[in-house]
């Protein structure tokens, strides 16, 4: 489906999100409910992927890949000599990069309010009361 | 006292949706035919950083500034839906939130942009609040860049610093490789702004046409990529619009002068605005800049083939009383707009010295005011900043910023600051 192709949200992103409802105070990380997922294509770059590993959670990032159902043989723990590994870095860069989640929501895993991710848009406005 | 606090906050939480969020939503069509200039130092700051880096654009409206360097991961943020929807649609990560409640964990972004944001809020606590925010998802030794609208403009000084502008509609070259004798194949109420500027009406001189063509044709190949998205106005209304927006355009850059009979019959149908309590000054209309202001990147040279010496800065008057007790150095200028745009005949505008403000203190623009130009809905809000002012806003609030440099970037000041702790 190439016309939505560009409406998705990517793992790498929901790596860094988190919920700050008042009062909430583990709000990381969100959990996905996705309802459509997508698989793009993205130039792999072994230094790009390599620095952004020590940038994100990885175990998150491993949760979520398994929550969408995309985690394949990722490792849950990470390699320590994952730099030169470009097999390693290719499925990471798979898995941070090109599943994408078009439609579903973020759920906060301390108050249970969820998060709408509309066209690939996750909202993240709090209500008035939220705030 | 925190009562007066939260009625303030309460009060400028309304304004901004009026005046910031709401006209943003309205004018996010044109925005995104708008391919704005990307300022060279933005990207510049952008393309030096490090391989591999988390950048995050606050307040990333289309998205210009999110494919600027492809070595990074950016990642765009608007409080504005359709926005964000439109810098999705150019293939940019983003999503919708809040700068003063960022959905990000801790000292995550190796830099951060906020280009032409944090004038929006109209408090200084929430400006400073914006920043610390900013600040909170960076990691130590990381960058910050923040360009704000400046008080102090090249040719010209805003008379205060909490002011509302109106977006001018014909400074975005919507579509046009066609000409503009090939705009009535649009489909019905499609408005093409260009031959407007071309009417009898509307002196334009030949530079400024040539300038403008250019811009249409390289707006052109752009405009194909986000769609289309027309201003709804009823056919009958077109030709009014059109000859009337003429005028009104006109009338933005030129005085007039008033005489006694129509001041009088101006003063009467002039409505006394709510007064709330704490809000101490007035907030000033402006027409819009003829310098690049933000948002018009450079089309703001557009107006720089204009004629006219005049840039009135005009303040609403409060009541009644007020208007009629003008003296001095206060007259009756211009009436904005003309007979067929309604309800502008019924405002007066009085223009005032300069007042020095150092503090956002808002007017109480009421809901129920008149229209302006047809602009009632884009009027947007600024906090216009001083020289010093937006640097002496961090040295002095924000202590997990230090400054590294600051400098005055096409009518903005320009701040960039190391997250230090």
């Amino acid at each position: 489906m190439l016309l939505l192709s560009y409406l998705r949200m990517k793992l790498l992103t929901h790596n860094m999100l988190t919920s700050h409802v008042k009062g909430v105070t583990k709000g990381y990380p969100l959990l996905i409910k996705a309802t459509e997922v997508k698989l793009t294509d993205v130039d792999f770059n072994s230094e790009f992927v390599s620095r952004m590993i020590p940038k994100i959670e990885w175990s998150v990032l491993v949760e979520a890949a398994d929550t969408l159902g995309h985690l394949n043989d990722l490792p849950r723990d990470l390699p320590p000599d994952y730099e030169s590994s470009e097999d390693f870095l290719r499925k990471v860069h798979h898995v941070l990069l090109e599943v994408e989640v078009l439609e579903g929501n973020l759920k906060c895993p301390e108050s249970g309010r969820e998060f709408p991710i509309t066209k690939g848009v996750p909202n993240m406005l709090l209500n008035e009361d939220e705030v | 006292m925190r009562d007066r606090r939260n009625r303030m906050e309460n009060e400028a939480i309304h304004l901004e949706k009026k005046h910031v969020h709401s006209v943003y939503e309205k004018t996010a069509p044109y925005l995104s035919d708008l391919r704005c200039k990307a300022w060279p130092r933005v990207r510049q700051f952008l393309l030096e950083q490090e391989p591999g880096s988390l950048i995050a654009d606050i307040g990333c409206g289309t998205g210009k500034y999110l494919d600027v360097n492809g070595q990074i991961y950016n990642l765009g943020c608007d409080y504005c839906s359709p926005l964000a929807e439109v810098a999705r649609k150019n293939g940019h990560e983003v999503l919708v939130c809040d700068n003063l409640c960022l959905p990000f964990r801790d000292q995550i972004f190796n830099a951060v942009i906020s280009i032409g944001v944090i004038h929006h809020f109209s408090m200084k606590e929430r400006r400073i609040r914006a920043i610390r925010e900013m600040a909170r998802t960076m990691v130590p030794g990381g960058l910050i860049m923040i360009y704000v609208w400046a008080l102090e403009q090249k040719h010209r000084r805003f008379e205060k610093q909490d002011v509302f502008v109106p977006w001018n509609k014909a400074l975005c070259s919507r579509n046009n490789s066609t000409s503009s004798e090939n705009s009535n194949k649009h489909s019905p109420g499609y408005i093409d702004l260009n031959p407007m500027l071309y009417s009898k009406d509307y002196r334009m001189d030949d530079n400024l046409r040539q300038e403008n063509t250019a811009k249409r044709s390289y707006s052109a190949g752009n405009y194909v990529s986000v769609g289309r998205c027309c201003l709804k106005i009823p056919e009958e209304h077109e030709n009014k619009f059109y000859s009337s927006f003429g005028k009104s355009l006109r009338s933005w850059f030129f005085s007039k002068s008033f005489d006694e009979s129509s001041l009088k019959k101006h003063m009467e149908r002039v409505r006394p605005l709510k007064n709330s309590d704490g809000w101490v000054e007035n907030t000033v209309l402006v027409q819009p800049s003829r310098h690049c202001s933000i948002d018009l990147g450079h089309t703001g040279s557009l107006l720089n083939g204009q004629v006219y010496e005049d840039d009135d800065v005009f303040v609403e008057t409060t009541n009644k009383e007020e208007s009629l007790s003008i003296k001095n150095e206060q007259y009756m200028p211009t009436i904005l707009g003309a007979n067929n745009l309604n309800s502008v005949s019924n405002r007066i505008f009085l223009r005032t010295s300069t007042l020095d403000s150092t503090d956002s203190f808002l007017d109480a623009i009421n809901a129920d005011a008149e229209p302006l130009v047809n602009t009632k809905d884009f009027m947007r809000y600024y906090h216009v900043f001083r020289d010093g002012e937006l640097s002496q806003l961090i040295e002095e609030n924000v202590a997990e910023l230090s400054i590294v440099s600051s400098c005055f970037d096409h009518g903005n000041w320009c701040v960039i600051a190391r997250k230090i702790t």
